[in-house]
């Protein structure tokens, strides 16, 4: 059973930032509820009020905007998943999210919601970091966008203020060039390590992009991995592959858990990283 | 001291009105009742089971719209304008869904408490793609667990229904 | 969960050890920590522990026990709380030592804490990142305050 609260069901952006506003921390968004519910369930927080902003228009969804692909933050994994938009142009998104949790959370959960939750062991904060993808926080009277390496900031913790709202998702469309993968491993309910590598391959690498997330308390792009393999031939690149692996798996923030030891998931960072960028490479 | 069931005066009263196994129903809920509570308790379908209680385990699934949910982990009032199926209204007037006539047939299941989920879940995979590779199927099955039978004639079981879906669609 | 933290203070070890009794100073270090009281003059106190993470908050009423004290160099205590609204307890060992280096005083901390019941299922790992994270904030903040008032 849940604890009783309000139902707010407001229609604009305006109205929940106002509502964010008025009501501050006895206030939350409500989407899919696929984490939040949880948590309530669980009695670990508590709302006088659940702003369900499922009423509102136009944030569901993906479309091509100029050089980006626009990704509404009210979308579901499962909208994710079936978007010919992303089939075509983010086929690494779409395999990430039909890998998320399990059918009925696709069917809930949305994007939007995974990311605010900001739940370390999660999928999408990974990707969409090496894909260098940037959210739209919006509030009444204004608007920014946030790159994703800057939005995920800590455990169950983002950059947003209190009376923001997350609204769109961009990701710049790959060029032909650009190649792009997403791994995972785990045993429990939710992944203990991912991640991301793309980059550019003209022959030689370019653009290179590492993230890893699961294993620490938010997921970090790693420049220094980045780095040994930027500007390297194919081969070349391959060839330091381990040792950007020991640098991700350092950068990971891995802390020992039930998730397994440090070292272990470090390990997996270095294992993730090689796979994850021959299949980009292939 | 006994738990009070009635409603108190300012509680937030939402009217659903939505369609349970094809037909129309209206009911109210508070805004924090729990889709599979209000299916068990209001309604006496207790088909759906409360298992893990963290839409993990799949015993709550119910296909709201054709598409499998945790009724553990939704809010009653989100069926408003939709339908709603479980495990009681598969069979058609007292003949039992292919799939539940292959459970049976295909030895699907052992203490049955998997079972509702496990079935509407494969309904909703098999609208969705009436010949599912082995590997598509286990896909879209992940989330429903079984400690009972090993999986195995769970399978047979879908493949065997499928089959004999594909059919009679001709 | 295990936790050990150094700090080199540039100050007398009597000036530590005086400043570690004090209790409303010394309390003003440890963040997320409010109301201390004096129980029993050197052997017990109370006092109010708050902690965020993300949207979670838990508010611990803690009892501190003195155990063991050996003048300008140790100190074993104990602490415990429980936070009834989630359903958690926590509880804390404590070995705190001070040694001298030069004209620099060596503040040790050893602390084994574990948190049982709901807060445990936020994630062991959580916990033990922000217990690490208090613990080195508390040992910055007492040698702050110790230098700066030269």
């Amino acid at each position: 059973m849940l604890r009783r609260f309000r139902l707010e069901e407001p229609e604009s952006v305006a109205e929940v930032s106002e509502l964010l506003g008025r009501f501050g921390e006895s206030a939350k968004i409500y989407a899919g509820g696929t984490e939040l519910l949880l948590a309530m369930k669980e009695g670990l927080v508590q709302y006088e009020r659940l702003i369900n902003v499922k009423k509102l228009t136009g944030l569901s969804g993906v479309k091509l905007a100029g050089a980006a692909v626009e990704v509404g933050a009210l979308s579901t994994h499962h909208q994710l998943e079936d978007s010919p938009v992303l089939k075509e142009k983010l086929p690494a998104l779409v395999k990430l999210e039909q890998n998320v949790a399990n059918v009925r959370v696709r069917q809930a959960g949305t994007l939007g919601g995974n990311l605010c939750f900001a739940e370390p062991h999660a999928d999408p904060g990974t990707l969409l970091i090496a894909l260098g993808a940037k959210m739209v926080a919006e509030k009444a009277s204004s608007k920014r966008e946030i790159a994703a390496e800057d939005f995920l900031v800590d455990a169950y913790e983002t950059a947003l203020e209190p009376d923001e709202v997350l609204t769109k998702i961009h990701v710049p469309v790959p060029a032909a060039s650009g190649r792009s993968a997403y791994l995972k491993f785990g045993y429990l309910e939710r992944p203990s390590v991912g991640v991301a590598v793309a980059f550019n391959l003209n022959g030689a690498v370019s653009g290179v992009r590492i993230a890893v997330g699961c294993a620490g308390p938010a997921p970090r792009r790693v420049p220094e991995a980045e780095a040994l393999l930027e500007g390297k031939s194919r081969d070349e690149a391959l060839g330091r592959i381990a040792e950007a692996g020991a640098i991700a798996g350092k950068a990971s923030q891995a802390i020992s858990d039930l998730h397994g030891s440090q070292e272990y998931k470090e390990h997996i960072v270095g294992v993730l990283l090689k796979r994850a960028f021959q299949s980009a490479l292939s | 001291m006994a738990k009070a069931m009635t409603k108190r005066s300012d509680a937030q009263s939402i009217p659903v009105s939505f369609t349970l196994n094809g037909r129309l129903q209206e009911i109210e809920v508070e805004p924090h009742e729990l889709l599979l509570d209000v299916v068990r308790e209001q309604l006496g379908l207790t088909g759906a089971k409360r298992s893990c209680d963290v839409q993990v385990c799949g015993a709550c699934t119910l296909l709201v719209d054709g598409r499998p949910v945790s009724a553990c982990t939704t809010l009653a009032f989100e069926v408003r304008g939709r339908s709603v199926l479980t495990i009681e209204g598969l069979a058609q007037d007292g003949k039992l869904h292919p799939l539940q006539e292959a459970f049976i047939e295909h030895g699907g299941f052992q203490c049955g408490f998997c079972t509702p989920g496990m079935i509407l879940a494969a309904k909703a995979l098999l609208d969705e793609n009436p010949d599912p590779s082995e590997a598509q199927l286990k896909h879209f099955m992940h989330g429903n667990i079984c400690r009972c039978t090993g999986y195995k004639k769970i399978i047979e079981s879908i493949m065997a229904a499928a089959k004999k879906m594909r059919g009679q669609a001709r | 969960m295990q936790f050990q933290k150094e700090v080199e203070i540039l100050a007398p070890r009597e000036k530590v050890w005086r400043f570690i009794w004090d209790v409303d100073r010394f309390i003003a270090c440890v963040p997320g920590c409010k109301e201390a009281k004096t129980i029993e003059e050197g052997k017990r106190y109370a006092a109010t522990m708050v902690e965020k993470v993300g949207p979670f908050k838990v508010e611990f009423p803690t009892t501190i026990e003195v155990l063991e004290r050996e003048e300008l160099t140790r100190i074993k205590a104990q602490a415990s709380g429980a936070d009834n609204k989630i359903g958690s307890r926590m509880k804390l060992d404590l070995d705190v030592s001070l040694r001298e280096q030069g004209d620099k005083t060596v503040l040790g901390f050893v602390a084994g804490v574990d948190i049982l019941g709901k807060l445990a299922a936020l994630g062991h790992g959580i916990i033990k990142r922000k217990a690490d994270q208090v613990l080195d904030e508390f040992a910055q903040a007492v040698k702050a305050k110790l230098e700066g008032e030269g």
